[in-house]
């Protein structure tokens, strides 16, 4: 009896064996994606299948609709559950900038004058709940973002020929004339209303991810609209997380791996420090939002080989309301621009904000360093005599201005910083603290007339009108408003314009000239760019795991260790 | 435990029957109530310990502004995130490059350190003091007033008045004191409160004051209308109503001044349950808003530093636990010199 046990355990232990190592092989064999998060360029579809994993989101999304989202939280989840006609390739740094076909069969006939694009469908596509994905869901996308006033709004309004007409009639079930689609031939035809070196980018936006044509014209967040993508979102918890899981309907997209883990469970953990101490104890897998303080300083000590710092193409910067009495004195604008000290800011940021003059981060095409920047070196005292003094001439002493913040960790210390630094120079601030998850919304409301306050902008795509697009007078609207500032001065408008209608080589000098005004007219105070510790727990698969230069995060790319 | 049927609040078993005897005998005397209860609380030395104690903390706070601007030369609400001091013959960093803010200096300038925007934190405890202070001090006014009002008007009308009143005392009640105090600040913290003339900024700290005297109110209210209804069957008001007095005279003259031991009792635990919730409440981010200190935010902002940093959060709590309970002990003390036989607590 023990001699035929001894037999029959090993027997089993060489199947348990046999049949772990099959597991471990991962049945990627045939994908052609390469390299790792960690060391070659490309997304690396390895690690373990399967499983399920627990992020920590700092806030809530602003919005669990593709059409109307405009946060980090949000835009992460939803590239990954609303595939747009275009997306990016899943690599690192520059070759991540690069636009390949998702959801359509190739990238885009262009015509030769530049403003008509013809795309093709993928045949067989299905949502998520099985629908098939037909060529005029496309318009409806669109006729969506537009109607309901979404911040993205004028990503098409200022493109697509129709679409500021379709706006402007109001009626939801309106025609925006320059989209024809047949569902037939499953050939969408999209005519501009001048050629755009960034439409293409448009179109890979999250905005422009697919949703069925009888997705109603309100705010989905509660239930979210099908999509297709590797995960769907199968139950959201407003205020508290949302639930995604692997979606069974995604098909085979080259360069474009389904997710690996089954289930993502996300929860909203407003205190970074028990955020990271939930990561580092592998509670939770990923958090979104970069620590802070002491927080910061245990995870580098303790993490390992878990972080790494990823530069991003984000700006941080304060606006000030050119609608709003004093800011919309140049001087006064001026001398906060003079009072704000960038070190200072760095050191709030722990050391992960490169302090910088200009609102154009670094990596992005256009960029231009300006130098001497008017103000000072940004990383040199700054000159408060010289604001305070700006203030007096422009009477604006003692005038109350309202300052903005919401309460994340960071963005109440720097609006903090920043009602200090208006008070030093002789204005006489009023604090307004808002919810994270309604702050953008409520700074973007006309009605608020916010007359400073905290704001920051990742790239939506690698084009450096993505960042213009909030300093540019076409982009104010009434709600959801992206140009906080309400910026419109007649010369930047002008220059962009014009800039836009060239290959994106040609215009940098056109960005890097509006840049350049932008910040000597003081219509913003610009002070850094933001390097974000990327950070997983151990459970995951941290060399496969991509953070990409625009999508940021890619879930389908985090997998538990084999 | 023995539940007294002439009021809402319970009552502990009798106090020790010696106790009990002395103070009879010192009722008999003949002594005025006043006088006896001064008596009887100069002999409690823990009381009148802590209640210096407490005073001891007012008057700090009072003296903050002298601090901040003789001793450490800078505001509460000063930044000086980049800044580098010298201090003892030593170059500081206020805030180092990492972020991590400066420890005790045990000088003049940041005694007990700075916080993560680089402010001093002595003197933000010392501003902290004199907000939860006032906050706590208005507050139970502003409860008192109300309580005494709504509580008079119930237990002496009794009928429909007594139960609307009690009936809306009931709704108060039934919320969690936290959560309606939560709600309320957040949702004045944007905006702040316009009710016709009436305007308060949301940075005010009027409005935390508003809401945690509101709040608070069936604390009191309850007890008053317990006390009232028993005084209101006693002799001398039979007598004044026979001397033709109205019923605003009988209860300004008569039931009111019966009412002052019992609010006199609850008032320096009304203060602590105060300056508690206030601390609660900032620390949620629904009272003092930023960038004024409070003892709530101090311990808020302190714990990004908990380990480099711990004074940022200890300092406060310290003064935080200091100030509760000497202002229970003392309380405590009060309860005992005007009625030895009745313990009183206030309860949920």
């Amino acid at each position: 009896m023990q001699y035929f046990s001894r037999r029959l355990f090993g027997l089993l232990s060489v199947l348990v064996a046999a049949m772990a190592i099959a597991a471990c092989g991962g049945g990627d064999d045939d994908d052609d994606s390469g390299g790792g998060g960690g060391g070659s360029s490309e997304a690396t579809p390895s690690g373990r299948t399967g499983g399920e994993a627990t992020f920590a989101y700092a806030s809530f999304p602003d919005y669990l609709d593709p059409a109307l989202s405009y946060t980090v939280a949000g835009t992460q989840a939803l590239y990954q559950t609303n595939m747009p006609l275009l997306t990016y390739k899943l690599a690192k740094g520059e070759e991540g900038a690069t636009l390949i076909p998702a959801l359509a069969e190739a990238l885009p006939e262009v015509s030769d004058d530049g403003t008509t694009y013809t795309l093709t469908l993928r045949e067989g596509l299905k949502y998520s709940d099985g629908t098939p994905v037909k060529a005029n869901d496309f318009e409806h996308t669109i006729k969506r973002v537009i109607n309901l006033e979404s911040g993205g709004t004028s990503f098409y309004t200022g493109t697509i020929q129709g679409a500021e007409k379709y706006l402007e009639a109001g009626k939801a079930k309106g025609d925006i004339s320059g989209i024809t689609a047949d569902d037939a031939t499953r050939k969408i035809t999209i005519k501009l209303t001048e050629p755009s070196g960034q439409f293409p980018y448009i179109l890979a936006l999250w905005f422009s991810g697919l949703v069925p044509g009888d997705t109603p014209f309100e705010n989905m967040t509660k239930t979210p609209p099908p999509g297709v993508g590797p995960y769907k979102i199968t139950e959201v918890r407003t205020g508290r997380g949302f639930t995604m899981e692997r979606n069974d309907q995604y098909p085979e997209l080259p360069g474009l791996p389904p997710g690996k883990l089954d289930k993502i469970t996300i929860n909203q953990v407003t205190n970074d420090s028990r955020a990271i101490t939930d990561v580092l104890q592998n509670k939770e897998d990923y958090f979104d939002d970069p620590p802070t303080g002491d927080a910061l300083r245990e995870f580098r000590e303790k993490s390992g080989d878990r972080w790494r710092p990823e530069v991003t193409n984000s700006t941080y910067y304060f606006f000030l309301n050119n609608r709003v009495k004093p800011f919309d004195d140049i001087r006064v604008r001026q001398a906060v621009n003079y009072a704000v000290d960038k070190r200072a800011l760095a050191r709030l940021f722990g050391g992960t904000l490169e302090p910088d003059c200009n609102f154009l981060p670094p990596g992005m095409q256009g960029y231009q360093k300006i130098d001497p920047c008017p103000y000072g070196d940004p990383k040199a005292a700054p000159n408060v005599e010289k604001a305070k003094q700006l203030i007096q001439e422009a009477g604006a002493a003692g005038k109350s201005v309202s300052v903005y913040g919401n309460d994340e960790e960071l963005t109440r210390q720097v609006t903090a910083y920043l009602a200090d630094v208006l008070e030093q120079i002789g204005l006489k601030p009023q604090l307004r603290i808002v919810n994270g998850d309604v702050y953008f919304q409520t700074i973007g409301n006309q009605n608020t007339k916010a007359a400073a306050g905290f704001a920051n902008w990742y790239q939506d795509y690698p084009h450096p009108y993505n960042f213009m697009f909030l300093i540019d007078g076409k982009s104010i609207q009434n709600t959801n408003n992206q140009n906080f500032g309400n910026v419109d001065d007649p010369e930047i408008n002008r220059m962009l314009v014009e800039a836009n209608k060239k290959d994106l080589k040609e215009a940098a000098a056109d960005y890097a000239a509006v840049d350049k005004r932008l910040v000597e007219q003081g219509y913003i105070v610009a002070y850094g760019h933001r390097i974000l510790p990327f950070l997983l727990s151990d459970r995951l698969d941290y060399k496969t795991a991509l953070f990409h230069p625009v999508i940021q995060a890619v879930y389908p790319t985090f997998a538990l260790k084999g | 435990m023995t539940t007294d049927p002439l009021t809402d609040y319970q009552a502990e078993a009798p106090v020790a029957f010696e106790e009990l005897a002395e103070a009879e005998k010192e009722r008999a005397s003949g002594i005025g109530p006043w006088r006896l209860a001064w008596r009887r609380l100069r002999r409690n030395r823990t009381a009148l310990a802590f209640g210096v104690l407490f005073l001891l903390l007012v008057a700090v706070a009072l003296l903050a502004p002298v601090y901040a601007d003789q001793v450490a030369h800078t505001t509460p609400e000063r930044n000086r995130i980049a800044d580098t001091l010298h201090i003892g013959g030593k170059e500081i960093e206020v805030v180092s490059f990492e972020g991590v803010p400066t420890g005790p200096t045990w000088h003049g300038q940041y005694f007990l350190g700075a916080d993560g925007n680089g402010r001093d934190v002595m003197v933000r405890l010392l501003y902290g003091a004199r907000n939860s202070l006032f906050i706590g001090i208005f507050a139970s006014i502003l409860t008192t007033f109300l309580a005494v009002t709504f509580g008079t008007l119930a237990g002496y009308f009794r009928g429909f008045v007594d139960a609307i009143i009690s009936r809306a005392l009931d709704v108060l009640w039934a919320f969690p004191v936290l959560l309606l105090g939560v709600a309320l600040g957040v949702s004045l913290a944007t905006g702040g409160l316009h009710i016709g003339p009436l305007t308060i900024e949301n940075n005010s700290i009027w409005i935390p004051t508003l809401i945690i005297g509101v709040v608070n109110v069936v604390y009191l209210a309850r007890p008053v209308r317990g006390q009232i209804l028993s005084l209101r069957e006693r002799e001398f008001v039979e007598a004044a109503r026979a001397q033709g007095a109205g019923n605003v005279r009988i209860m300004f003259g008569e039931l009111l001044p019966n009412l002052m031991s019992t609010v006199l009792v609850f008032f320096p635990i009304l203060v602590a349950n105060a300056v508690l919730l206030e601390a609660a409440l900032s620390f949620l981010g629904a009272g003092v808003q930023p960038p004024h200190p409070s003892w709530g935010t101090m311990i808020s902002d302190g714990l990004r530093f908990i380990v480099s940093s711990p004074t940022q959060t200890i300092a406060p709590g310290l003064m935080l636990v200091l100030t509760v309970l000497s202002l229970n002990i003392f309380g405590e003390g009060v309860r005992d010199a005007f009625d030895p036989r009745a313990r009183v607590r206030l309860e949920r």
